[in-house]
This record gives structure tokens, sequence and C-alpha cells, in this order.
């Protein structure tokens, strides 16, 4: 049993493709030192590397290394408080790490230096060979504590790579590592799109020469090709609760959005109009889908109530918005050009407010984590493809490039909890 | 074994409270369409269709027939209309600029505006097959003008 054990988790840690660069920190990073407690063990320094790296990856702390100590503490008894206001450190972060032959458990406590105690205690259970999963965790907890915004560092990405004409559809753990490949295939594979439960997975394959939806199990890998058309059907998205995939397809002569029911395969359509509808998104309460369409000329976003099939505008500043998902109840996220490149964009549906949030250029495929507060896109620098970030709340932008090849359509899964 | 796996995860996991959090991994499975047993079957997955006959062009998010395809497309019209067996692929293609999806759904409307005009000029729709590739196949893969008037096309390729 061990020995299974062993052998699947050897083949998850491959070479990882995603290595990060904050390209613009937060203003005033959380300043703090990660610490092994009592302790000084191999796997332990290996759990506080990885949430130092973590933590480092927000862009919203600064991770002391042990170098930069006056002292450095078994735990917080230990603490000479003038050492660490002197070099202004915000918290101490003690990992405390308990293993036994079918269980590693990670103990941390965040101890604030002004008040010289204790703030929060936390515990996380694993198992000995999900060191990773279980210190990602561990830091999701920490970034929690301090901003109030769950951690997405035990997240999933999923993104499509391509290296000399072969496409990878590709899944990884946030921060790079674990990656796996899903589907390769010489043709291209589009919006790649996450189940809510994290188990399923669906995406447009161009393997037969026109553009197919297909939903894979993650875990048996078996696929199943959905509405079976001589028309093109792309732009597959969940709804919440998995029951139903909305999609487009031309199958009625014209680009336009339709349900499928899962289960019963029963297809409903949602638009009827001679223009281009497309890119459909769901409300986190499943009961609206925007979308994009070019009925008013330009591509625009469009909201339509899937009961009342009451529609209506959303954006109308910009020659060209598209490709929008909801960020929550009131904002949502999209691709828009106001005069000449092509951004992400914010906009609030009460306020009407718009805020561009990136500054490169051709970036397109927006997807929101789970936490709502960071965006991954991806753009291009020349003619390569590859992922930059943008964190909402902090500013603090990334960007993930490709070592070879192009990266491009990233989603983010859910949270895995 | 899988189940006892997965019932070993379960039995670990039952502890969960407020402050303690427990860990779960998936394992996941690679689909292989390049190999020689790729799955995908389709007469159409390697067709060689060679060179396209005809290159039409089009403008910035635009499915509009330009003045300077008539003539080309014309002849096709002709062509088709004298020996009914020909059989006509278009493609139609977008530039990068913009979302994959909507370029999709743009590139198809080229297809179609090329399939349109052949039809309205007498040729039966059943000797015309219509495709939209998006963004995917750019003939020139910079990111200036020149490249993205290049890459707004249909290709007809005659393919009986």
């Amino acid at each position: 049993m061990i020995r299974i054990f062993y052998l699947i988790f050897i083949n998850l840690v491959l070479h990882s493709e995603l290595i990060l660069e904050i390209t613009e920190s937060a203003n005033q990073p959380v300043k703090i030192a990660v610490l092994q407690k009592n302790d000084s063990s191999f796997k332990g320094q290996e759990i506080v590397n990885i949430i130092s790296n973590d933590l480092k990856r927000t862009g919203e702390f600064e991770v002391l290394g042990l170098d930069q100590l006056l002292s450095i503490p078994l735990n917080e008894s230990e603490v000479i408080q003038r050492d660490w206001l002197l070099l202004d450190v915000d918290s101490i972060i003690f990992i405390e790490t308990k293993e036994t032959d079918n269980s590693l458990d990670i103990n941390y406590s965040i101890f604030n230096v002004s008040y010289n105690d204790t703030e929060d205690k936390r515990k996380v259970l694993g198992l000995p060979d999900s060191i990773r999963q279980s210190s990602h965790y561990v830091s999701d907890g920490i970034y929690e504590f301090f901003f109030g915004i769950k951690g997405i560092s035990a997240t999933k990405l999923m993104y499509v790579t391509k290296n000399s004409d072969i496409y990878r559809l590709m899944v990884s753990d946030a921060d790079g590592f674990n990656e796996q490949v899903l589907l390769k295939s010489n043709k291209s594979i589009i919006s790649p799109a996450w189940s809510s439960d994290a188990k399923d997975i669906a995406y447009v394959s161009f393997e037969n020469n026109r553009a197919q939806v297909f939903i894979q199990n993650l875990e048996s890998g078996n696929r199943e090709l959905i509405l079976s058309s001589s028309s093109s059907v792309s732009s597959p998205a969940w709804s919440p609760n998995k029951k139903f995939l909305a999609l487009t397809s031309t199958m009625d002569g014209n680009s336009e959005i339709y349900l499928i029911e899962l289960k019963t395969k029963k297809i409903s359509r949602l638009t009827e109009n001679s223009s281009i509808d497309t890119e459909p998104a769901w409300s986190t309460d499943g009961r609206k889908i925007i979308f994009t369409s070019d009925r008013a000329g330009s591509p625009q976003i469009y909201e339509i109530d899937i009961r009342t099939k009451i529609k209506r505008r959303l954006t109308t500043e910009g020659n060209y918005n598209a490709r929008a998902s909801y960020l929550n109840k009131n904002e949502i996220v999209f691709v828009h050009r106001g005069t000449e490149n092509f951004n992400i964009a914010k906009l609030n549906l009460k306020t009407r407010n718009l805020e561009v949030l990136t500054s490169t250029q051709n970036d397109e495929s927006p997807c929101i984590a789970p936490n709502g507060n960071v965006i991954i896109y991806a753009t291009k620098d020349g003619s390569l493809s590859y992922l930059a970030g943008v964190n909402i709340s902090s500013k603090v932008k990334f960007r993930l490039p490709a070592l070879y090849g192009e990266l491009k359509e990233p989603a983010w899964s859910p949270f895995l909890r | 074994m899988k189940n006892i796996l997965i019932s070993l995860f379960s039995i670990l996991f039952i502890f969960a409270c407020s402050s303690v959090e427990t860990v779960d991994v998936q394992e996941t499975k690679t689909v292989d369409l390049t190999s020689s047993e790729s799955d995908s079957g389709s007469p159409m997955s390697e067709l060689d269709i060679g060179e396209p006959h005809t290159k039409v062009f089009f403008d910035y998010d635009d499915d509009t027939l330009r003045e300077d395809a008539l003539s080309d497309l014309l002849a096709i019209s002709r062509l088709m209309k004298e020996d009914s067996r020909y059989t006509l692929l278009v493609e139609g293609h977008a530039d990068e600029r913009g979302t994959r999806e909507y370029n999709l759904a743009l590139s198809e409307r080229r297809a179609s505006a090329v399939e349109d005009f052949l039809v309205s000029s007498g040729v039966s729709s059943f000797n015309i097959e219509v495709v939209g590739y998006g963004e995917e196949k750019p003939v020139d893969a910079a990111s200036n003008q020149t490249a993205w008037a290049k890459n707004r096309r249909a290709e007809l390729y005659f393919i009986k």
C-alpha cells in the first residue's frame, strides 16, 4: 500500500513550467519570518520553504531569510522582541511538524511582534506524501489571517502549452509544481473549464478539424463528446451545480448560446439573434448568464436571466468588450479595448465604474481565482503568448513566462476542499 | 485498490474542525491524441487538402466580403455551376486580436459570407462546407498590421 502511494506521488513531481515573477509588489508588504518551532529537521525546513515561497508569490508579504535575522527563536518564549522591532517585522510564523508512519500534521502559530504574543494557532492534517499540498493549506491559512481573504496556494491551474506544434492541456498546482498532461494533441485546444467540484473539465478541441466540446474526467481520463454536430460547438461553461453546460454552437446557422442538461442531453436555446452570441459565463447563483454579442455592431457584454429570458446590455464604454466572468454579484471582469490595446478590465454594475486592470497589450482569456481576488490572463510578447496576473486588492502584478514554447488559456480551479 | 485508498483518505480527513484542515490530493490521467493509438478516428482528422484554391480577406472585426474578393468568387461560382461534382470547403480565420471564442464565431461568419455569396449566385449549398478556425491557424504569427491583414481570411479548397 505504502509503495503504491510513493509511486503515485513521485509521478506527480515533474519539472515545473510556471515560474512566477512579481513585476509590481504591494505598496506595503507585510514583513514576516517563517521559522521551524522547537526542532530543526530536513522535512520541517522543506515545509518552511514551501510556505515562504507561497507567501512571497503573493507579492503581499516580505519574507525575511534566516541570514537577515538578528536572533532565531525556537519558540514563542525565546522571542527577543527588540530584535524583531528593529527589523520592523510584523509577525513570526512558527511551524511545527508532527510526523508518524501514516500522518504528517503541521501546527502553525502566528506571533505578533508588537503585541509580543501569539495571535492565532491552527493545524493542518495531512499524509506523509502530501507535504506540498499540506504546506499550501498552511500558507492559505496564514494569508487569510492577514488579509481576510482565502488564500489560493492550495488551488490548481489548468492551461494550454504549445511547443513545436504539439498542444498540451496541462494542470499543475498554483505554484507550478506537480505539472501533469491532461490532453496531448496536434490540433488546437482552447477554452478549458473546471466543473464546480474540480473532478471534471470541459474544453474545445479541434482534433477533428472543427471546434468540438469534450468533457473529461480527471481521474479516469474518460472523455465524452458533447453535442455531436457538423457545426462548431465551443465555449463550454459548467453551471455551479454541475448539471448544465452552457455552450455556443452554430447548429441553427448562427452562433447562439445553448444550455445542455448533462444527464438527459436535453438542449435549450438561450439566445435568438442574427448576430454573434458566444462566451457564456454563469453567475454564482446559477440564475444568470453573461455573454458576448455583437448585436449592436461591436462585441459587448450582455446578461440574460435564464428563467425569464430577459436580457440587458452591461457594457457601454469601449468598442470591444468580450469574454466576461462574474467577479462577484456586482462586478464583472472581461477583455476590454478602449482605443488601441486589448486589456483586462473590471466593471462595477452598480456604480458603472470601469477600471482597466492590466497594462500589457494583447490580453485575453482572463480567469478569476476562486477567492475572487486574483486574475490570470494570457498576453503576448512578440509572437509568443505567456500568462500574467493581477491581484485586485493589492494591485500586485506578476507574470508566468513560458520556459519554452507558449502558455495560454489559463483556467483556475475552484477551492479543492 | 483505489477504493482502499479513498477510504484511507476519508478516515484521515474525518477530523475537520474550524482551526484544523485536512488535505486531499487528486491524481489525473493523460489522454494522448498524437500517438497512433489515438481514438479520435475522424475521417477528416488527417485529411491533407493542400494549398487553398483561393483566399479572400476581411477588415478588422468584419465579415463583409470586400469588393476585391468578388471576381475570384464569381470565377469559383462559374466553375461549380458548370460541374456539380465540385465540393468546396471554406475555412474562416481571424487575426489574434480580441478573444479566441469571439474570433471563432467571427471566422465562421466570414466563411459563411463566402458560402452565402456563392449560394446567391446559384451554387448549391450542398456542395459547400463551412468551418471556422478562429485565430488558431495564423499564416503569419507576428503581431503587426501586415500579419493581422493576412490572417483575417477565408481559404477556399476544392475537396472533391
